[in-house]
C-alpha cells in the first residue's frame, strides 16, 4: 500500500544518453567533416596548422592553414549552427502550438527574412546589407503577425497566430515575387534563386561573429524556462491553472524562436525540413518532454546539418544548394515516419 | 473560517454573450459541493470564471478570502487545482511526467522539478492507486484511468480546493464509481471540491451540497435531500422524475421514462 | 476593250497589302515578313540590343527600361523609348494586347533557340498574327544573324558591315590562337554576385566569351553540364584562376582586402577586372551583340603582346560604329576606369 513511487521514473523509450550519444557522434563527425574538401590536404597538414595555431606560431599565408581555419572550419560551425538552431525553433513551436506538424517558418519568419533578402539582392547591396535586411525581414515579419494577432482578440489566440502567420507570409511571398519579376534576369534573378535556395558555400568568420551571440541569446531563456515551456503543451486553460502566465510566456518564446531563425536564415538562406522533421525523431529518443527534448533535438539538427552540408559541398562539382538536400532526405524520411503507424504523435 | 472560494453576485459569460448570474457560493475545507444542471446550464463557464481562465462579467470571486483579479497565475495555481475533463493528448507524456506538471505552480519561473516534486508526484499517483502505471504513457491508460491521473495531478499541486469538471463523463459504470470514492476520500482528508456533475445520483452519493443550476442561474442551493426533489429535478431537467430511497439510506434518482406530461394528456 | 479591265485588275494589285518575303529564322522557321519594316518589337534584351545596333528607328521599346547610368551611353533619340517588356524567358511580362497595340511589323527574338522558344515564337505569331522571327545568340551565330536580321529590317548593308566587322574579330582572334597551345592560355573565373561565387559553367552562353577571347573557364564540371551554379571559396582556391573577371562592384571593390581570396593567383597578381556595363555589359547582361566589346577587351587582357590595342580607342570606335554614339571624355573615361585592374 505504502510503496514509495517516487522514484525518476523514466518514459519507457527514453534514453538517458541521448544527448551523451549524440554528443560524441558530433565530436567524430567534425574532425571527419574537416578533412573532407575539395582543396587537397594530408591529415599531417591539418595536424600541423592546428599545431601552429595552438602554440601561437604565425601561420604565414599558408593555404592550408586558410582552408581549414578562415572556410571548412566556419562552414562546419556555421552547420553547427543553423541545424541546432532551427530545430529548437521547430521543437519550441511544436510544444508552444500543440502540433507535431509546426515548422519555424509557421509565423512566416524565413518569408519574412527572403523578402529583406531578396530586396538587398534586387537593390545591389553589398553581402552584409543583405545579411542584415534578411534578419529584420523576419523580425519584422513575426513582430506583424504577433501585432495582428493581438489586435484580433479571437476565442483562440493559437488559431488566431496561426492564420495571421499564413497571410503574412503569404503577403511576403508575394512580395517577394513581384521581385523576382522586376529583377535583372540576368543578374539579380540567379542571385536571388541561389539565395532562396539556402547555401553555406559563402559563410565566412564575419557571419558566426553575430550570428552566434544571437543564437545563444535566444536560446538561454528557453533553456531557463524549458518546464513551464513544458506545462504549455497541456493547452492554454490547463497551463493557466497549473501557474504559468500563458500569454508572456508565449510571447516569450515566439521571440525567442524568432531571433534564432531569423539569424541562421540570414546567413544560410532558406532551409527547410530540419526545424519538422528533426523534432520528431527527438520525440522518438526521449520522449516528449520538453526539457530533455530541447538538448537533443538541438545537437541532433547539428548533426543533421553538418552531414547534410558536407555532402552539399562534395557530392557534386558543383555546390548543391542546401535546401534541396534537407527536403530531397528529410521528405521521404518523414514518409517512412509515418508509415511505421505511430500510435500518437511521438 | 475563510471559504476556500467564493462568489457573490457573479456574472459569467464570454465576450459579447452573458451564461450566468446572480451566482452566489462557497465551499469550505472538507466539503464537497456539486453542481448539478443540465447541458448548456453554465457549469463549465462557471468554473473557468473561478479559476480565473475568463474574466468575470460581474460580481466577485475570492480565493482564500482574496478577490481573483489581485491574484497571480502562481498563486491561483496555489490555492487553487482544476481537474479537467479527460481528453486524448496529442503528445505522450508519461503518467509520471502529467502528474509532475501539477507542481509547476510550487516552483520559480526558472526552476525544474527536483527530488521533493518528484516524490510529491509518486505518492498522488500513488494515493489514486495508479502507482504501477507511472512509467505508461498517458495515451495507454483507459478513460477512466487518465481521470485519475489528472486528480493525482490537481493532489500534486497541494492546493487545498479542487474544481472538477465533469470528473465522470464519458466514464463507464465501474470507472465513475472509482472516480466518485476517490472524491469522498479526498473530502474526508480535508480538501475541499467543488464538482460538476450533470447526473443527480452522483450529487446524492458526494454531495455534501449541492446547487442546481437551470439557465445559468442557481435555482437552489442546500444539503441534496432538501434541494434534489420529485419537483426540482422534473423542472430543471424537463422529465418526471422520482426521488427514491433505498434500504441502505442512498437516494436515487429514476427518470421516467415516458413522455413528458403535458396539460390535458392521459396520464402515463 | 481590255483597258479598264487592266486598270481594274491594276487597282486590284494595288490595294493588295504591300508584298511579303519569306525569311527563314536561326530556327528554321519560314516567316513571312512585310517587304518595309518600321517597328520592331524586341522580345528580350538580347534582341533589343540587336535591333538597336542595326535599325534603331525601328525599335519600338526596351524590353527593360534603361537604368541612368546606361541612358548616357545610347544615342540620345534612342533613350526615353518606352518600357515593353519581355516576352520570352522566365516571367515574360510583356502583355500581348500592348504588343498589338504598338502595331509592330516584327517581333524579333534572339538567344537561344530551343524548343520552348520555337514554341513560343510559333503561339505568339499564331495568336498576333505578327511575324516572329528568332534568330541564334551564340558566338559563332553571331555574323549570319547580323546578316538575316539586316536583310529582314531592310538594312543589308549594315547588316552586311557588321557582319563582316565581327567575322574580322573572330580571324584576328583565331590566326592569334593558333600559336597558343591550350595549356598556355588564361585560367578564367567569372565571378558573379556580390561574394563572387557564383558562376558559369563552361560552356554556357554566359561564359563562352572566355572561351572566345582564348581563356579556359575553370569551372569546368567535366561532364558536359552548362548553366550558372554556386562555387565554394574553397573550390575556387582549388581552381586557383590566374584571372578574374567580374562586373559586380561590390565584390570588386571587397576581393582585394580579402583573406579568402588573396591566396589566389589572380589577386596575388592583381589580375582582376571590372567589366563596364553601360549601356549593356561587356561580358553578358544580356548576352547578345554587346559581347563583341567585351570580346576585344578580355582578349586584350588575356594576350597584352598580340592585341596592344588601346583600349580607349577600341571602345570609341565600337560604341560610334554598333551604338551610335561618339563618347566624349569623361563618359569614356568613367566607362573604362576599372576596367584595366587598377585597385579601387
Amino acid at each position: 500500500m505504502g510503496r514509495r513511487a517516487g522514484t525518476l521514473s523514466r518514459p519507457a523509450f527514453a534514453s538517458p544518453g541521448a544527448a551523451t550519444v549524440l554528443a560524441l557522434l558530433l565530436a567524430v563527425a567534425i574532425p571527419v567533416a574537416v578533412l573532407i574538401g575539395p582543396y587537397p590536404m594530408t591529415l599531417g597538414q591539418v595536424l600541423g596548422v592546428v599545431a601552429d595555431r595552438l602554440t601561437g606560431t604565425p601561420a604565414g599565408g599558408d593555404t592550408v592553414d586558410t582552408v581549414v581555419f578562415a572556410i571548412r572550419l566556419p562552414r562546419i560551425g556555421a552547420a553547427l549552427l543553423v541545424g541546432g538552431a532551427l530545430a529548437a525553433a521547430g521543437t519550441c513551436y511544436q510544444t508552444l502550438f500543440r502540433n507535431p506538424l509546426v515548422s519555424p517558418d509557421i509565423l512566416g519568419v524565413s518569408a519574412g527574412a527572403g523578402l529583406g533578402a531578396v530586396l538587398g539582392i534586387f537593390l545591389s547591396l553589398p553581402v552584409a546589407a543583405i545579411q542584415g535586411m534578411a534578419f529584420a525581414g523576419g523580425l519584422a515579419c513575426v513582430a506583424l503577425v504577433a501585432g495582428v494577432a493581438a489586435a484580433v482578440r479571437g476565442r483562440d489566440p493559437v488559431l488566431v497566430l496561426v492564420l495571421a502567420g499564413v497571410v503574412v507570409g503569404a503577403l511576403a511571398g508575394a512580395a517577394t515575387s513581384l521581385l523576382k519579376v522586376l529583377a535583372d534576369p540576368y543578374d539579380q534573378l540567379p542571385a536571388i534563386t541561389f539565395w532562396l535556395l539556402g547555401s553555406l558555400a559563402a559563410i565566412r568568420t564575419d557571419d558566426l561573429t553575430p550570428a552566434l551571440p544571437a543564437v545563444v541569446l535566444g536560446l538561454l531563456p528557453l533553456v531557463l524556462l524549458r518546464w513551464r515551456i513544458n506545462v504549455l503543451a497541456l493547452g492554454d486553460d490547463e497551463a493557466r491553472a497549473l501557474g504559468v502566465e500563458v500569454r508572456r510566456l508565449r510571447a516569450g518564446v515566439i521571440l525567442c524562436a524568432t531571433l534564432i531563425t531569423a539569424s541562421v536564415v540570414a546567413i544560410a538562406g532558406v532551409v527547410g525540413w530540419v526545424g519538422l522533421v528533426i523534432p520528431h525523431v527527438a520525440r522518438m529518443l526521449v520522449g516528449p518532454g520538453f526539457g530533455r527534448l530541447l538538448p537533443v533535438a538541438v545537437l541532433l539538427g547539428a548533426l543533421y546539418m553538418l552531414v547534410v552540408d558536407t555532402l552539399a559541398r562534395t557530392v557534386g562539382s558543383t555546390e548543391v544548394p542546401l535546401g534541396i538536400l534537407t527536403a530531397a532526405i528529410g521528405a521521404p524520411f518523414f514518409l517512412w515516419l509515418l508509415a511505421r503507424g505511430r500510435r500518437s504523435w511521438s | 473560517m475563510t471559504a476556500l472560494v467564493e462568489a457573490e453576485g457573479l456574472a459569467t459569460g464570454y465576450p459579447g454573450r452573458e451564461v450566468g448570474r446572480d451566482i452566489d457560493l462557497a465551499v469550505a475545507a472538507g466539503e464537497v459541493l456539486c453542481l448539478l444542471g443540465p447541458n448548456g446550464s453554465g457549469k463549465t463557464t462557471l468554473f473557468r470564471t473561478l479559476l480565473g481562465l475568463l474574466p468575470a462579467h460581474g460580481g466577485i470571486v475570492q480565493l482564500g478570502g482574496d478577490p481573483l483579479d489581485r491574484l497571480s497565475r502562481g498563486e491561483i495555481g496555489r490555492r487553487a487545482a482544476y481537474v479537467p475533463q479527460a481528453h486524448a493528448p496529442v503528445f505522450p507524456f508519461t503518467a509520471h511526467e502529467v502528474v509532475l506538471m501539477g507542481r509547476t505552480a510550487r516552483l520559480g519561473p526558472f526552476a525544474q522539478p527536483g527530488r521533493a516534486d518528484h516524490a510529491a508526484a509518486g505518492e498522488a499517483l500513488d494515493s489514486v492507486g495508479l502507482a504501477d502505471r507511472a512509467g505508461s504513457p498517458y495515451t495507454d491508460l483507459s478513460g477512466g484511468q487518465r481521470q485519475l491521473v489528472l486528480v493525482a495531478r490537481a493532489l500534486a499541486q497541494e492546493a487545498p480546493l479542487l474544481v472538477m469538471d465533469e470528473p465522470t463523463a464519458s466514464l463507464d459504470f465501474g470507472n465513475q464509481a472509482l472516480v466518485l470514492s476517490e472524491i469522498r476520500r479526498l473530502a474526508d482528508r480535508g480538501l475541499g471540491i467543488v464538482l460538476s456533475t450533470h447526473d443527480p445520483d452522483h450529487a446524492f452519493a458526494v454531495g455534501d451540497r449541492v446547487a442546481l443550476l437551470q439557465d445559468g442561474r442557481i435555482r437552489e442551493i442546500g444539503p441534496p435531500g432538501t434541494v434534489l426533489t420529485d419537483a426540482s429535478l422534473s423542472a430543471v431537467y424537463g422529465v418526471e422524475v422520482r426521488v427514491e430511497t433505498l434500504g441502505s439510506g442512498r437516494r436515487v434518482c429514476v427518470p421516467s421514462l415516458a413522455r413528458p406530461q403535458s396539460a390535458g394528456a392521459g396520464s402515463a | 476593250m481590255a483597258r479598264p479591265i487592266l486598270l481594274f485588275l491594276a487597282l486590284l494589285l494595288m490595294a493588295v497589302p504591300a508584298a511579303a518575303r519569306t525569311v527563314i529564322d536561326s530556327a528554321g522557321r519560314r516567316v513571312e515578313v512585310p517587304d518595309t519594316v518600321t517597328r520592331v518589337f524586341a522580345a528580350g534584351p538580347p534582341a533589343s540590343v540587336l535591333v538597336y545596333v542595326l535599325k534603331p528607328d525601328a525599335l519600338l521599346g526596351w524590353p527593360r527600361a534603361l537604368r541612368k547610368e546606361e541612358r548616357a551611353y545610347v544615342a540620345e533619340p534612342y533613350r526615353d523609348l518606352p518600357e515593353t517588356g519581355r516576352l520570352t524567358g522566365r516571367g515574360g511580362d510583356a502583355n500581348l494586347e500592348l504588343v498589338l497595340k504598338l502595331k509592330p511589323d516584327l517581333i524579333v527574338d534572339f538567344g537561344s533557340v530551343r524548343d520552348t522558344y520555337i514554341s513560343l515564337a510559333d503561339r505568339v505569331q499564331q495568336q498576333t498574327g505578327i511575324p516572329y522571327l528568332l534568330f541564334d545568340g551564340r558566338f559563332e551565330n553571331t555574323a549570319a544573324s547580323l546578316r538575316a536580321m539586316g536583310a529582314a529590317l531592310g538594312v543589308a548593308e549594315r547588316g552586311e558591315t557588321l557582319a563582316r566587322d565581327v567575322e574580322a574579330t573572330f580571324a584576328d582572334l583565331d590566326r592569334a590562337l593558333t600559336e597558343v597551345p591550350e595549356t598556355q592560355r588564361p585560367r578564367v573565373y567569372l565571378a558573379r554576385g556580390p561574394d563572387g561565387l557564383e558562376t558559369g559553367l563552361k560552356g554556357s552562353i554566359n561564359t563562352e566569351i572566355i572561351e572566345r577571347a582564348g581563356g579556359r573557364n575553370v569551372a569546368d564540371s567535366g561532364d558536359g553540364r552548362r548553366g550558372l551554379v554556386q562555387a565554394s571559396i574553397e573550390q575556387v582556391i582549388v581552381a586557383d584562376p590566374d584571372t578574374i573577371v567580374t562586373w559586380d562592384r561590390n565584390f570588386y571593390r571587397a576581393v582585394r582586402s580579402d583573406p579568402l581570396w588573396a591566396g589566389i593567383a589572380a589577386v596575388k597578381r592583381g589580375r582582376v577586372y571590372l567589366s563596364p556595363t553601360a549601356p549593356f555589359g561587356w561580358i553578358d547582361r544580356p548576352p547578345s551583340l554587346n559581347r563583341m566589346m567585351g570580346l576585344k577587351w578580355l582578349a586584350g587582357l588575356f594576350y597584352p603582346d598580340r592585341f596592344p590595342a588601346d583600349l580607349r580607342a577600341a571602345t570609341e570606335d565600337f560604341y560610334r560604329l554598333y551604338y551610335h554614339v561618339d563618347l566624349s571624355g569623361p563618359d569614356l573615361d568613367r566607362l573604362i576606369e576599372w576596367a584595366d585592374g587598377r585597385a579601387p
